[in-house]
């Protein structure tokens, strides 16, 4: 049985502790690294997972550790899509741009990380409140996907 | 997190993180590291040899480092990025503002970064 088998998405919580962040870091790493994707892959796939997590800690949640990360992931033959979801206040699309690499400065790489690892990213707001990222990474290069 | 600080030779001080650095344990690093640059001081070598993964926050610890050696005139060298951790710093296109070193001893001979 292979993975893309599962008769459903894996979905996981987490609390919105950086302590956790690990689990999350060692399941995106296992998950991409049996689905076949390359090293690097895995790399950039589990570093934009965490940071999007770490985002959802700083800026959804101001920090507070009691509240909860859902993750959910969908594994079909094409592609892996993550969701991960707050349900913190809304977010302001004005602060969602990825800052000019150009300026050597601490902050704002987190976001220009996320983009530069995935395929595509997309921010969505649910009825119910809260913010879901969504992340896709392709399990075939763009060019095979063309043909 | 462990981070092991060592005075190499007089002013040269070489700061070893242990274990991933991310939002939670870059406040460790960056508090091993910022007393560090001080007057006396000549180089702060990062280690970065035993970090399996470091994220945006580790990364802008070590811009923030780079920006104090700036300030108090030190040199201030990475060595020994793990592949995980030089792919974050590729992303990020951050590669060429910092020195980087394949390996302490390399850096603390005062060669050329690769």
């Amino acid at each position: 049985m292979s993975l893309t088998d599962f008769s459903g998405p894996i979905v996981v919580e987490i609390p919105s502790d950086p302590a956790a962040l690990f689990l999350v870091r060692c399941l995106v790493e296992r998950l991409a690294g049996r689905l076949g994707f390359p090293g690097e892959d895995v790399s950039r796939m589990t570093l934009a997972v965490d940071e999007a997590c770490t985002n959802v800690i700083r800026h959804a949640y101001g920090h507070r550790t009691e509240e909860r990360i859902g993750l959910r992931f969908l594994v079909t033959d094409e592609r892996v899509e993550i969701h991960v979801r707050d349900f913190g206040p809304p977010l302001d699309a004005s602060k969602l741009a990825p800052r000019d690499l150009r300026e050597v400065r601490p902050g704002g790489l987190g976001l220009h990380l996320i983009r530069s690892a995935m395929d595509e990213v997309h921010y969505e707001a649910p009825a119910e409140g809260g913010c879901l990222l969504r992340l896709v990474k392709y399990r075939t290069r763009r060019e095979e996907r063309a043909q | 997190m462990r981070v092991n600080v060592e005075e190499r030779r007089a002013g040269v001080f070489v700061v070893t993180p242990e274990g991933d650095v991310d939002m939670s344990t870059s406040p460790d690093v960056r508090k091993s590291m910022e007393p560090l640059f001080r007057k006396g001081t000549v180089q702060v070598v990062v280690d970065l040899s035993q970090v399996p993964y470091m994220d945006s926050s580790g990364i802008a610890t070590l811009i923030e480092g780079l920006q104090l050696s700036q300030r108090s005139v030190v040199r201030f060298t990475l060595a020994g990025m793990t592949p995980s951790v030089e792919a974050a710093f590729d992303l990020a296109h951050l590669k060429d503002v910092f020195e980087v070193f394949p390996e302490v001893v390399a850096a603390l001979v005062g060669g050329k970064a690769k």
